[in-house]
């Protein structure tokens, strides 16, 4: 409770240095794991990627759930079953063995009450066809090409380098969840894979908007190195990233719980896994993934190592960590916004200690 | 004074979304619309295509035929997409079944106007005209009225030649605007089909009232005169159309005797004796329609580079212009499925490929047509619909059922979160995301009935997910709020400042989110397409809302003596500095600002 309380007030002042290294194991196993089992394994793709069987049966007056609960029976409960006009009945599965398509022409006859003879078969070629996904994957590159120009623009190149790293670790481990448990990979499922992509950069860039914005407060950066700067971001936007992955996940396990679990649509689980997986891991590999790679390649320019040689000698250790800051904010003449530090146009600002450091001029342009 | 100023800042653009969010509410509840649910969740009609020949094209092929290959299926699939989904979001679902074509289209009750959609089937191709006809006299009396208009569709005209008198001057708007398009760098190929055409069997001069000459390019003005068409013209206009080449004996090398049909009349236009194909529609790239300088519909296509594009049609317009055994008229025939589209003259010897257009006294819908079935262009087999039936979801309505319930349960517990943790910006906060919402599904239902874009399984979770990302904008700017206050600013100075920072942030990451949208929907195709749809549309609609309702809704409620006074319903906490200093300063400002 006291953890939680803190992080609520505010107080929370976590070293992220310790947790940095361990999420980066942790990320490493997890991302060996789902590669591992891609290649082993594979994906347990279905009947649109890869087409399969269609049968083909005159049923009158059978409906899809009569038709689903006797297909379930021979295991082919999640096969695609759809009434054609007002008396076929069209059944859609993946390509099995011939034991299995000969019980399922069984009981689609035994359904129909009519010979085996007359349900018809035929195979059935992707409808997600191939152009789709060539498209698709056009567009990814696209999109990581545009998205590294945007993001070393708005922040800088190592950010950029960090959160599209964090990206593709948010996908292959979600992909990866689908080929250790064999779950059927469905079109719905590949969009809650693009849906993954979109978040975790979103969620990232919003962690790193804090790390920019403490960066361009002058009362921290000649005080704190780089990494207690970004560890002292993350403890500040924690709380932030707690909340909205919260509020992003409540929906997503309703639909798990109460679509999938209660009300029994097995459609909806399908990808809502892939979701639920994607977002936490969204949320986790911005703070855990994204961040101690920007700090490993920031501490490397010679500026950074000077002031962590510089503080190491001083004596400045993390410990004051949340509390320096808010001293900085206050003698710094209370330019808490800092990337607006300008913005006066209402400046009743409280300035209680002003003038014990003067606020330093604000730099024109990017601030590094 | 001032701070009751400050605090209505913003509020005009307040009124404007709730307004503009109440209006969609309440037009898509009295309209009726309803967004158009995908085939997974509401089924719509199954045809089932097979390839035939075109020699026989009400029979089947038999699987094995060597002419039907995987890779000309999966070409027609293609094509049959880009004409049924234009838009790319109606999310058919195409696949090959057997050696079949399995089209099945979301929502559509109309069985003939699924027909419609997957359109025509049979090859585009280019012959050069030999000799046109008008139609069989036996035709409707209304034809002599229609041509007078001055925009009758093009050929009409021809109708009243076989009605005996083939003197009827030609529509003259050709004419007026040849002297226009002469000052036009764009190589013209122009529509000459209407009766003037025959008209220059008699007097050469008439060539220039066809249809607006052309060519604009000097070096090839003497390539436009238009005397070798005219001795050419070996018709003349009281000589009968000869019978029309049955089905079965039109192939691609034999001269054949195709109709022109009004596409909504249904009533035989004028009949074309046509030469061999010499470009076939898969040498074009793509076509548009569009207004010349003079305001007139004309149609652009642009043919592919190289041998089989436009190498081909300049081979071909080299017969015509100058014209030649091969194609006596100067003009050549665009057609599809056995059917004369239209017959322009070739104006000029040699076309840059993306420089033609074709113009003639074309209606936009004509145009527009035309050019669509150019685009389109044709499939690689004759395709003929076996089976047209309509069919159930393919998930079925449980899985909607379940996705709404599922939908609306995530909501309420999401409200409950947002409010324990921010209280009354809580409250604030899901009622920006009931704005978002009818805004959202106002858009949905427009665009379903619009551009048939369709509600599938994976649009509910983009959606979804969208609710998350919408109050992120909150989350993240309650967050800087309660930073600020905490370390030392009072509410009321804090509210701007905060959110000029948490702005910048939710423009940089939603900006982020709008760009993958754009590139999602501009370069794939299918669900992928219409999942980038619902992502930009949220996206965008969340910074709407974030500056025009969340700035000023919560500025107005943080201005309030109550939020002075209890800033813990706010959700705000107590400012960092000595208690009694801090309450003090509060009670001082909010005075202030009530007076």
């Amino acid at each position: 409770m006291s953890s939680l309380g803190r992080l609520y007030r505010g107080e929370n002042d976590i070293n992220f240095k310790k947790w940095w290294r361990r999420g980066l194991i942790l990320s490493a196993i997890l991302i060996v794991i789902s590669v591992l089992s891609l290649f082993t394994r594979g994906l347990n793709l279905g009947i649109d990627f890869e087409g399969g069987i269609s049968w083909e049966v005159k049923a009158p007056g059978v409906s899809v759930t009569e038709a689903r609960s006797a297909l379930d029976g021979v295991g082919s409960g999640g096969a695609k079953i759809q009434q054609v006009g007002t008396d076929i009945l069209r059944v859609q599965e993946p390509a099995s063995s011939l034991e299995k398509q000969a019980q399922v022409a069984e009981t689609l006859a035994t359904l129909a009450g009519v010979e085996v003879g007359d349900v018809s078969v035929s195979t059935v070629g992707p409808s997600w066809g191939k152009e789709i996904t060539k498209s698709a994957e056009r567009a990814l590159v696209f999109f990581l090409a545009v998205i590294l120009l945007y993001l070393s623009i708005r922040l800088e190149w190592k950010m950029a380098v960090a959160a599209v790293l964090a990206m593709i670790h948010d996908v292959v481990i979600s992909v990866g969840v689908y080929s250790v448990f064999q779950l059927e990979v469905t079109p719905p499922t590949v969009i809650a894979f693009l849906t993954i992509l979109g978040y975790s950069i979103y969620d990232t860039i919003v962690v790193f908007d804090k790390v920019k914005e403490n960066q361009a407060r002058p009362g921290l950066t000649s005080r704190m190195t780089f990494t207690d700067l970004s560890s002292l971001s993350m403890n500040q936007v924690l709380l932030r990233s707690v909340n909205t992955s919260v509020v992003a996940v409540i929906p997503v396990i309703s639909m798990l719980v109460v679509g999938a679990g209660i009300l029994g649509a097995v459609t909806l689980e399908e990808f809502s896994i892939a979701l639920l997986v994607g977002m936490i891991s969204g949320a986790y590999s911005s703070i855990f993934v994204a961040a101690p790679i920007v700090v490993w390649l920031k501490e490397r320019e010679p500026k950074n190592k000077a002031l962590a040689a510089r503080l190491g000698s001083g004596g400045v250790g993390y410990t004051t960590g949340r509390s320096a800051a808010a001293r900085a904010a206050v003698s710094s003449g209370g330019s808490v916004a800092g990337d607006n530090a300008s913005d006066s146009s209402d400046g009743q600002s409280l300035a209680p200690a002003a003038g014990v450091i003067p606020p330093r001029p604000r730099k024109k342009g990017k601030t590094r | 004074m001032a701070s009751r100023k400050r605090a209505r800042r913003g509020l005009g653009g307040l009124l404007v979304i709730v307004l503009v969010a109440i209006f969609a509410f309440t037009y898509t509840i009295v309209s009726g619309d309803r967004p158009l649910l995908g085939l997974d969740l509401q089924g719509g009609v199954s045809l089932v295509l097979c390839p035939a020949s075109p020699s026989n094209p009400q029979e089947c092929k038999k699987p094995g035929d060597p002419a039907i290959s995987e890779d000309t299926l999966n070409q027609a699939i293609k094509i049959i997409r880009s004409r049924v989904d234009a838009l790319g979001v109606a999310e058919p679902d195409i696949s090959r079944q057997g050696s079949n074509v399995l089209v099945q289209i979301p929502g559509v009750k109309d069985k003939q106007r699924a027909l419609d959609l997957v359109g025509q089937t049979a090859a585009l191709q280019f012959r050069p005209v030999l000799a046109e006809y008008p139609a069989p006299v036996a035709v409707d009396t209304t034809s002599s009225t229609d041509s007078t208009t001055p925009d009758t569709a093009p050929g009409d005209t021809s109708t009243t030649d076989a009605s005996g008198n083939g003197a009827t001057p030609p529509s003259t708007s050709g004419s007026t605007d040849t002297s226009q398009q002469g000052m036009r760098a764009t190589t013209k190929w122009v529509e000459g089909e209407s009766a003037a055409a025959f008209e220059t069997a008699q007097a050469p001069a008439t060539t220039d009232s066809t249809g607006g000459l052309t060519a604009s390019l000097p070096s090839d003005a003497t390539a436009t005169t238009s005397a070798p068409q005219a001795t050419a013209t070996p018709q003349t206009a009281t000589s009968s159309a000869p019978p029309l080449t049955p089905a079965d004996q039109i192939t691609p090398e034999a001269t054949v005797v195709l109709p022109q049909v009004d596409p909504k009349t249904k009533q035989t236009i004028a009949i074309y004796q046509l030469g061999p194909v010499v470009v076939e529609g898969s040498s074009l790239e793509s076509a548009s329609a569009g207004l010349d300088q003079s305001g007139k519909w004309e149609i652009r296509p642009v043919f592919k580079s190289g041998v089989d594009g436009i190498d081909k049609f300049n081979t071909a317009a080299g017969q015509c212009n100058p014209a030649s055994a091969t194609c006596p008229t100067g003009r050549l025939a665009v057609v599809l499925d056995n059917q004369v589209l239209t017959a322009p003259s070739i104006k000029v010897a040699s076309f840059a490929r993306d420089q033609i257009t074709i113009s003639g006294n074309y209606t936009e819908g004509d145009a527009k047509d035309i050019a669509t079935a150019l685009r389109y262009g044709a499939l690689p087999v004759v395709l003929f619909p076996q089976q047209t039936e309509s069919v159930s979801a393919t998930l079925g309505r449980d899985a909607l059922h379940a996705g709404l319930v599922a939908g609306l349960v995530g909501f309420i517990l999401v409200g409950l979160y947002m409010i324990a943790f921010y209280r009354f910006l809580g409250v604030l906060a899901m009622v920006k995301l009931l704005i978002e919402g009818s805004i959202l599904w106002g858009l949905l239902c427009y665009l379903s009935s619009s551009v048939g874009l369709a509600l599938t399984l994976a649009g509910i979770t983009g959606i979804i997910v969208s609710i998350g990302v919408s109050l992120d904008s909150n989350v993240v700017y309650y967050e800087h709020l309660k930073e600020d206050v905490r370390s030392g600013r009072t509410v009321r100075a804090a509210i701007d400042k905060s959110f000029a920072s948490a702005w910048s942030t939710i423009v940089a990451a939603d900006g982020a989110s709008v760009i993958g949208a754009a590139l999602l929907y501009f370069l794939t195709v299918g669900a992928v397409r219409g999942f980038a749809l619902y992502l930009g549309l949220s996206t965008v609609l969340d910074l709407i809302t974030s500056y025009f309702y969340m700035r000023p809704v919560v500025r107005w409620a943080t201005n309030s003596k109550r939020c002075a006074e209890h800033p813990g319903q706010f959700g705000l906490p107590v400012p960092m500095l000595e208690p009694k200093n801090a309450v003090a300063n509060h009670v001082t400002v909010s005075t202030g600002g009530e007076s």
